[in-house]
């Protein structure tokens, strides 16, 4: 399951997507907005995002995922629009039998998104606005 | 051959536009789109990363844009 949206995701319902009797471990990823960045103080953060290229992108990552590192399953999910400090940003869920694996797997469809997935994050700080500097795709 | 420009990200500032239909001429590269596309828009002109997808992915510099298509630019994202 890949979702990209504006509204806040019950991570309860994320983890259960994830499990399944072939399931022995699930590891998960959490982020969300922190009040500092850089030495500046964060108010607020506004994502963009090329939404229809960002789902498409996190569907590869997700496959890949599940290719490279044999598990079960995994669910994405990244908001965009404007959040408060404290608001969740993204989440990531791997199923897989054995821990390994699916902290790999987890790790694995955090850092592609990072480099990959078409998402931008702008700080407003007192002094104003910063978009946030990518990763470079290496 | 008329496409389809968007722009993401600090670029939509920087350019003042999330989209404009531009005519390129045929047989135009990704890559040589990418360049007139800074010599419209100076303030990109500087930007060391300018990352383009043509029709929703990463392709290679080389492709051959087509009418019709979709070309997106942006600088390294930052989600996460």
């Amino acid at each position: 399951m890949i979702r990209v949206q504006k509204e806040d995701f019950d991570i309860g319902e994320l983890l259960s997507a994830v499990k399944s009797p072939r399931v022995g471990g699930v590891s998960c990823f959490l982020g969300c907005v922190r009040d500092s960045s850089q030495g500046r103080r964060v108010e607020r953060m506004s994502i963009e995002v090329y939404e229809e290229m960002a789902a498409a992108e996190l569907e590869k990552i997700r496959d890949e995922a599940l290719e490279r590192f044999q598990v079960e399953e995994a669910v994405v999910v990244h908001r965009y629009g404007d959040l408060e400090v404290g608001d969740n940003i993204v989440f990531i869920a791997v199923g897989a039998a054995h821990r390994e694996e699916a902290f790999q797997a987890c790790r694995y469809i955090l850092e592609e998104l990072k480099r990959r997935v078409p998402i931008w994050k702008k700080e407003v700080s007192p002094d104003g606005e910063h978009w946030v500097e990518g990763v470079r795709p290496g | 051959m008329r496409v389809r420009i968007r722009y993401f990200g600090q670029f939509k500032d920087l350019t003042g536009l999330e989209e404009e239909f531009l005519e390129l001429p045929e047989g135009c590269t990704v890559a040589e789109a990418r360049e007139l596309v800074k010599q419209r828009h100076p303030p990109l002109a500087s930007k060391e990363q300018i990352l383009v997808a043509l029709n929703g992915s990463f392709g290679d510099l080389g492709d051959k844009v087509r009418e019709g298509d979709e070309l997106a630019f942006f600088p390294p994202v930052s989600g996460g």
